[in-house]
């Protein structure tokens, strides 16, 4: 490149600057007092007052929030995943008459999130007697996760060779070993990437917790911030020492799962 | 081959199922047997009432060794929203703090509220307290407050604007507000995104010009169109017009640190219309007026049916869940005795509801505020209690849409009006 | 339903593998009864059937008490909400949303992900700072800028007030639902930029040289060669985009919670309101439904009409925005 690259640094650091300022503002104040951030908003913290983070720290409802999260995104994780690679196998690896339509079925269930089906699920929730259960929002979190997913394993499993089938049928394979014992040791990657989408949907999942949960012990991370800010309002400080722990472990898992992520997301939109 | 080949598939779903099951119900499991857990829910977020409750809890637990109080405290807003979602799903906390009014009446009509009127003696409760809670003469919940909404100002800048006394009429109102505008200071606080705080001035001006009873009939035939409902709003619209509130109001929210009540606590607005609690909230949300803050009562309309004397209000009470358990009556009856009342009542968080506790308030407002209140020729619940919520909401909103200039006074009737009709049979 | 066919000839499956051994024969039907069983059952339970108790809930005057609505009013509730004004309000705000998401958010993610594609030193961090927002949740990321862009004492005006820039933001009809937009901008741009940067990568860089040596050169080679080898890419962008607009809840519901008067609300605020705040679930299904269609047709209409042949791609991607 003969052009020298510096106008396009420049670009760069403002966009940075637009996506940074507002997540260092909200590190630095934790550290201020609601005082000195009213007087001090910009500057580093004079004296740092860790206070805020280390009282969240102490507070055991912040970790239950935490484990509630953890617990609800693993439970949805392994049930989304199991159930959608047998259907992924079948749809994949299987002929059968209607399966075209059945998958069909599936994948238009990606055009319809929580929003549209809100209050019926909260009516069956109730009839099922699912609310305040982690339960209520494993199941439906799974069910909503099943089209992405199966739609992602069963282009996977689409793309290893017959030759590889057929040789395990000739070792005496029942179809379930092979999906077993062959298929899916070999489709890892592919089920590492839909589990860090399960996994992020669900961290970061607010409408469904939220009509679910109104047990404080069974909140999740989400519905504690949103709690947090109504209760602590007038302290804006604190406030924002709760939203950067909040945001640590989402970031934490960005940074090792990136790959999986970004793989994840942009793997279908560019093969089509 | 084939037979494990489904066992094994039968088996991974199993597993994949049942392992969620098993782990989840585990925080789901109350006390050991032969314990009670109460579910008590409350919106006390700020202090001193926060504290006091936490206390009565701990108190409680260690009188009765078997019962553990088990307090959800949530924020106003979250607060409404989370109990309606739990009482549609059929269900109430063991003891739950009500405004009483629309919103009791429709979870007492759907079975989720027990009928207390056979356990609790009420000679000592005053009347007014008690009002909202009863429904065709069954009592459904205990009062723990009771108060008055009006204006709250800053003295200092009453002076300063050359304000000798404080409005009693709605002219002699909107008069202080053009001289506090014309002295620089921002003449009303006002928390727009919240919307209930919004709804307190359409309900006085209803009251003072249509008079109380043209309120309640609304209420039974679901008409707010009457003319003195539209003027109503456009008096509402005239104030409006002067531009008294703070900027950003419309985005505004109660006790956030640039809120309604911190603008009036920091100084920077001179009133805010709001109930008996606004001198607690404005101390915990700013640094307070002290001796500067003053109280007066909601200015009269020139020709209007309605009387200076009239209050709209309420207070707060505490309900029962249908299904809760029966030491749930006897927390509730502790909570409310003469001798925990009198605490809260001292710590000015709440005024009294039993009699023979008006001495306990000490602060000079709330004095203000307690005899006003006490000397009342009639009563109003607020609206967005006293009237089936979705009507309630409606109100709230259509308010919030005259306060922003989206709506007409006519509209905001008309829309009330559509509402309350299609939620009537 | 899942019944194995006996002449699999009869269907091709595109890039399949050979499928010699597996026709017909029971064993098979019963694994794949127990392979797709519980998956189907899970969906038909939770996805599909509330969105079709919605549609039997639109029909009723309910408050959401008790066991099944009762009192039937046919389409009262559409009447109702056709006549309403918040309801076009709505439809306005997502009109403008959409309109600004495909005239600024994403050509915006455009210009980066192309200047991202240059070799300039540290890109790599730089795309990872750039798409970091996307995992943060709505409600995080709705705190956070609901506290920034307060009018008082928010950042966004501290800052921005030399510049002459100052605004009440979140506070005013006539700025908040902008202010939406732009927290919208800053959380999801990054996802955008990704998908676009995937979409240059797999253009091969021999049609870019054979471009230069025909003489083409900075834009020209953009317009006539990159932007039309995007095009798969964009219009999943643009499908994604709308379908999350239509859908759009927790950002508007930390933020404003629809207001200043209605200002900002989407059609999933006003249902949740309606539904969860004021009681009238049947009235609040009415709009569960005008939601489902309007996604449906959207994205059937889309699908024929601008990437027919793009669909497989489309639908793997869709997930991702939520």
């Amino acid at each position: 490149m003969k052009r020298t690259t510096l106008p396009l640094h420049a670009i760069a650091w403002v966009v940075g600057a637009f996506i940074l300022i507002p997540v260092v503002y909200a590190l630095l104040g934790g550290f201020k007092s609601t005082q000195q951030l009213s007087v001090n908003p910009f500057g580093l913290p004079s004296p740092w007052e860790p206070g805020n983070y280390t009282e969240v720290l102490a507070e055991g409802s912040f970790w239950r929030q935490v484990w509630n999260s953890t617990f609800i995104a693993v439970a949805t994780t392994v049930l989304v995943v199991a159930l959608s690679a047998l259907a992924a196998f079948v749809f994949a690896r299987f002929a059968f008459r209607g399966r075209e339509a059945l998958f069909t079925l599936f994948t238009a269930g990606l055009m319809f999130p929580f929003a549209v089906a809100i209050l019926p699920i909260f009516v069956m929730l109730r009839t099922l007697n699912l609310i305040d259960n982690p339960l209520g929002v494993i199941l439906v979190q799974a069910a909503f996760g099943l089209p992405l997913t199966i739609i992602i394993l069963r282009q996977f499993f689409r793309s290893i060779p017959g030759e590889i089938e057929e040789a395990a049928t000739i070792d005496g394979c029942s179809p379930f070993g092979f999906f077993w014992r062959i298929l899916l040791p070999m489709a890892r990657p592919a089920l590492a990437t839909v589990s860090v989408l399960a996994i992020v949907g669900s961290w970061n999942n607010f409408m469904l917790p939220l009509v679910v949960f109104s047990d404080e012990l069974s909140w999740t991370l989400p519905l504690g911030v949103q709690q947090f800010q109504g209760q602590y309002s007038s302290d804006t400080a604190r406030v924002l020492a709760y939203l950067v722990l909040a945001m640590v472990p989402a970031l934490g898992f960005y940074a090792i799962a990136e790959r999986h992520l970004i793989g994840g997301l942009t793997a279908g939109a560019t093969k089509g | 081959m084939k037979r494990t080949c489904a066992l094994i598939a039968a088996a991974v779903l199993v597993a994949g199922c049942g392992g969620g099951q098993t782990a989840t119900t585990e925080p789901e499991e109350g006390g050991a047997p032969g314990k009670v857990t109460l579910e008590w829910w409350h919106l006390s977020t700020s202090d001193p009432l926060k504290t006091i409750y936490e206390t009565r809890a701990k108190e409680y637990q260690a009188a009765n060794p078997n019962i553990t109080v088990k307090m959800t405290v949530l924020e106003n807003e979250a607060y409404k929203a989370k109990l309606t979602t739990l009482t549609q799903s059929g269900k109430a906390p063991d003891v739950f703090a009500t405004w009483g009014g629309g919103v009791l009446k429709q979870q007492v009509d759907a079975g989720l509220i027990k009928d207390i009127s056979a356990d609790v003696d009420l000679t000592n409760f005053t009347t007014a307290s008690m009002a909202a809670y009863q429904f065709d003469g069954k009592t459904y919940a205990l009062p723990t407050d009771i108060g008055m909404v009006g204006f709250w100002y800053n003295k200092k800048h009453f002076e300063k604007a050359g304000i000798a006394e404080p409005p009693t009429t709605w002219t002699g109102f909107l008069d202080a507000v053009k001289k506090l505008k014309a002295a620089g200071i921002t003449p009303i606080a006002l928390a727009g995104k919240e919307k209930w705080p919004g709804h307190y001035y359409w309900a006085y001006l209803a009251m003072r010009i249509a008079g109380l009873p043209a309120l309640q009939q609304a209420g039974t035939d679901h008409d707010f169109t009457k003319p003195e409902f539209v003027q109503a709003g456009q008096q509402l619209k005239a104030l409006v017009d002067l531009e008294p509130f703070q900027r950003g109001f419309l985005g505004a929210g109660y006790s956030t640190p640039d809120g309604q009540s911190a603008s009036v606590a920091n100084g920077k607005a001179t009133m805010e219309l709001m109930g008996q609690w606004a001198p607690t909230v404005q101390a915990d949300s700013g640094e307070g007026l002290g001796e500067d803050l003053g109280f007066f009562p909601f200015p009269e309309v020139e020709g209007g049916k309605g009387a200076i004397t009239e209050a709209f209000g309420g207070g707060g009470g505490m309900a029962l869940g249908a299904d809760a358990p029966k030491e749930a009556l006897d927390f509730l009856k502790f909570l409310t005795s003469t001798e925990n009342h009198t605490k809260a009542v001292e710590s000015g968080a709440v005024l009294p509801v039993l009699k023979g506790v008006e001495s306990a308030v000490k602060d000079e407002n709330l004095k203000v505020v307690a005899e006003s209140l006490a000397s009342a020729t009639g009563f109003q619940l607020y609206l967005d209690q006293a009237y089936p919520p979705a009507v309630g909401a409606e109100v709230n909103d259509s308010v919030a849409e005259l306060f922003a200039g989206a709506k007409t006074p006519e509209q905001v009737a008309q829309d009330i009006t559509e509402v309350a009709k299609s939620e009537s049979e | 339903m899942t019944t194995v066919t006996r002449r699999p000839e009869a269907e091709t499956l595109p890039a399949g593998p050979r499928r010699r051994r597996r026709r017909g024969r029971p064993r098979n039907r019963l694994t794949i009864a127990l392979f797709v069983l519980p998956a189907l059952a899970l969906f038909l339970l939770l996805v599909v059937a509330p969105i079709l108790v919605a549609g039997y809930a639109s029909a009723f005057r309910w408050n959401g008490f008790g066991g099944l609505p009762t009192d039937f009013i046919g389409f009262g509730n559409f009447t109702r909400l056709f006549a309403s004004d918040i309801f076009y309000t709505d439809l306005g705000n997502l009109l403008l949303l959409i309109v600004a998401t495909l005239v600024i958010q994403l050509p915006f993610a455009l210009g980066i992900a192309m200047l991202l594609h240059q070799r300039i030193r540290g890109r790599a961090l730089y795309r990872l700072v750039f798409f970091a927002p996307y995992v943060l949740s709505e409600v995080i990321t709705g705190v956070l800028f609901s506290l920034i862009l307060s009018p008082e004492n928010g950042i966004a005006n501290q800052l921005l007030g030399p510049l002459g820039l100052e605004s009440e933001w979140l506070s005013h009809p006539d700025s908040a639902l902008w202010s939406i937009f732009v927290v919208m901008t800053w959380k999801y741009f990054g996802f955008h930029m990704m998908i676009y940067l995937a979409g240059r990568q797999n253009i091969p860089n021999e049609l870019i040289e054979a471009a230069k040596i025909d003489g083409a050169a900075g834009w020209k080679i953009f317009r006539y060669v990159t932007l039309p080898l995007l095009g798969p890419t964009i219009r999943i962008s643009v499908f994604l985009s709308v379908i999350y607009t239509i859908q759009l809840f927790d950002l508007v519901w930390i933020l404003t919670e629809g207001g200043p008067a209605h200002a900002s609300e989407t059609l999933a605020v006003t249902m949740f309101t309606l539904g969860f705040e004021r009681a009238q679930v049947g009235y609040a299904s009415a709009i569960s439904v005008v939601m489902f269609g309007l996604s449906l047709v959207f994205a059937l209409a889309y699908q024929r009409l601008v990437m027919r042949r793009d669909l497989e791609g489309a639908t793997t991607a869709m997930g991702g925005k939520r």
